[in-house]
């Protein structure tokens, strides 16, 4: 995704929001980390929360790549 | 179970009448001032702001997909079902990139679907019909799994399944489907809109009173996942090998990751998903959307572990069984003996309402390619915008019947082969939309070149996978340099690699590029006007912000 800074975002805000969004991506992409049953949390395996916490986790980094990339509206 | 329970057909058929009732009541809802614009009847005027936009995404991706397909996997495999948590995770991320871009070209030139931005990027018209005829193809088979998901609902309800006549036993499903066929005809985009509200009120109530009030009945978590546990240990009869696992086991992870990333990849090149981002009335919406929605993930995640609920209710299994092991029974049937009548009925309409929304989003956006892509460029191109949208209307209820033939036709044990093999088709669009979106150094006709590579491997190895009892189109995985992988990254990289060699050749003999209609400027476009009516090629937009 090597793009030109869109409506006036430095390359580095771009850079950040690239790393922001490939850490949401291999979060879940990387099986090897979560295929495992321990720790598990209450009677869950980790598989299944892990999985499941990077639901929100995800949602708030895209929340901020928004943040870094809201603009104002002419 | 063939004992009709008339509380909860009742509760189900009160549901489907209000949902009628709203499906016709929404032609009326943000009149367009001439509906026989498809702009109009095929992305509601592009209007829609984030609140709306947020319903009508999430009615669009999460399906009986997600309330039937993934369970029913879940239920009788495990863990690998799950890989659609991890699919809708990382869709997001995807989305929030090249969505907006799409979104600007789009608006900025007066694009109503994928096909004809690829048209108008690569200047070229046999692409652009590759691209639509993609679309159209790869949705009719996920308009199917919508309607298998009903007819699980259904079954499991006593309804349709105590006569051996297959067209009296389809009667309930064919009716429903002409129902939403004639509002969708009527309303376009705007009934699915409108309706998504209700199945999302339903889906979310059902969801929230399951997990609270089900692990209580069956004696909480930790006795749901060790009888989930007990059964995917158990040798399986036929293949002698245990039916799943409770963990991926490393075997299984190249085949979970590349389900969910072809799967995330795929999602948004799927015309139902693309008319879903036109619809939207800023380039804002939808990256607040993207972190949205994973509010629906989460829901998903929790319906797939229905599948488990499912596994330790004895009578569930009972039923299961006694249809042929049909998995995709087990939520309704989990519904049926858990929940008293009046919810169960409530359950199984969120799970109806759930199919008929993105089934009729899906038949509005292939009409949509159809008569833009298809019908305009090839045989009318000084089309009406009112024939245009005469045109589109017809082709909706064909897409419909399209969808019956994939539904009677292929295997629908798990009916999420169905979903899977769309994957397969329209990921091969992908270097033409998505990366069309940034660069044009691909060759128009080495684009064509490489994706019919990719459409005929793929269609390949799909048709010569067994499985679920069928000797083709069993399953969407097979072994690739000793890997199991979903076909459709495997045939994706092929497409990629013939595209980026038969580019280097074709710049080398100096072939003519093709005209790219587009400008620089579109990409990034936010224009505060709707656009009018479409015949001709529109301006440059103004860029918006500085």
């Amino acid at each position: 995704m090597a793009q030109p800074a869109p409506a006036g975002k430095s390359p580095a805000t771009w850079g950040a929001v690239v790393v922001l969004l490939a850490v949401a991506i291999i979060g879940t992409l990387w099986v090897p980390i979560y295929a495992r049953s321990m720790p598990t949390l209450g009677p869950f395996p980790f598989f299944y929360w892990y999985q499941l916490i990077w639901v929100p986790m995800t949602a708030v980094l895209l929340w901020i790549c928004y943040l870094l990339l809201r603009t104002k509206r002419t | 179970m063939n004992h009709i329970n008339t509380v909860t057909l009742a509760i189900v058929l009160i549901s489907f009448l209000i949902v009628t009732l709203i499906g016709f009541a929404s032609a009326r809802w943000r009149p367009a001032e001439d509906l026989m614009q498809l702009n109009e009847w095929g992305l509601a005027g592009r209007g829609f702001g984030t609140f709306v936009s947020w319903f009508l995404l999430g009615g669009d991706i999460y399906t009986a997909y997600t309330f039937i397909a993934v369970p029913a996997l879940v239920y009788a495999t495990g863990a690998a079902g799950f890989y659609a948590l991890a699919y809708t995770i990382m869709v997001f991320p995807i989305v929030f990139i090249f969505a907006p871009r799409l979104w600007s070209v789009a608006r900025a030139r007066g694009y109503v679907t994928p096909g004809e931005f690829v048209r108008g990027r690569h200047g070229s018209q046999g692409l652009g019909l590759a691209v639509a005829a993609t679309g159209i193809l790869a949705t009719m088979p996920y308009i199917a799994l919508q309607l298998v998901g009903i007819e699980s609902v259904l079954t499991v309800m006593g309804i349709g399944s105590t006569t051996g006549n297959a067209f009296v036993k389809d009667l309930p499903l064919i009716i429903a489907f002409g129902v939403v066929a004639a509002y969708t005809y009527l309303a376009g985009l705007r009934a699915p809109a409108l309706i998504a509200f209700v199945k999302d009120i339903l889906i979310y109530l059902t969801v929230i009173v399951a997990i609270v009030y089900i692990p209580g009945r069956l004696g909480g978590w930790g006795h749901i996942f060790s009888a989930a546990s007990t059964h995917l240990k158990t040798a399986n009869a036929a293949t002698g090998k245990p039916y799943g696992s409770i963990v991926v086991l490393p075997a299984g992870e190249w085949a979970y990751a590349t389900l969910a990333l072809g799967s995330a990849l795929a999602l948004f090149v799927y015309p139902h998903a693309t008319t879903g981002v036109f619809a939207a009335k800023r380039r804002d919406v939808i990256r607040r959307n993207a972190a949205m929605l994973p509010a629906y993930s989460l829901v998903l995640g929790l319906i797939a572990l229905f599948g488990y609920m499912a596994r330790a209710v004895p009578a569930v299994n009972a039923d299961v069984k006694a249809n042929g092991g049909n998995a995709q029974l087990s939520v309704p049937a989990l519904f049926a003996h858990i929940f008293p009548s009046w919810f169960a009925g409530i359950a199984d309409s969120a799970i109806v309402i759930g199919a008929l929304v993105p089934a009729a989003i899906m038949s509005i956006a292939g009409a949509n390619l159809f008569t833009r892509t298809i019908y305009k460029e090839l045989f009318r191109p000084y089309a009406t915008p009112a024939e245009e949208t005469r045109v589109a209307r017809v082709a909706s209820l064909l897409m419909k019947v399209g969808a019956l033939g994939f539904a009677l036709e292929l295997n629908k044990t798990f009916s999420i082969n169905l979903q899977l093999l769309g994957g397969i088709w329209i990921l091969q669009t992908f270097p033409a939309i998505v990366i069309g979106l940034y660069t044009r150094w691909f060759h128009r006709i080495a684009l064509i070149i490489g994706w019919a590579v990719g459409m005929a491997y793929g269609t390949f190895q799909a048709y010569r996978t067994p499985g679920g009892g069928q000797a083709h189109f069993g399953a969407s995985t097979a072994p690739v340099f000793g890997h199991i992988t979903y076909i459709a990254i495997a045939a994706l990289i092929l497409n990629l690699v013939v595209s980026a060699v038969l580019t280097v050749v074709f710049r080398h003999i100096g072939l003519q590029d093709g005209y790219d209609e587009t400008r620089p400027a579109d990409y990034l476009a936010d224009p505060v006007t709707a656009p009018g009516p479409v015949t001709a090629p529109r301006p440059v937009a103004t860029p918006s912000a500085p």
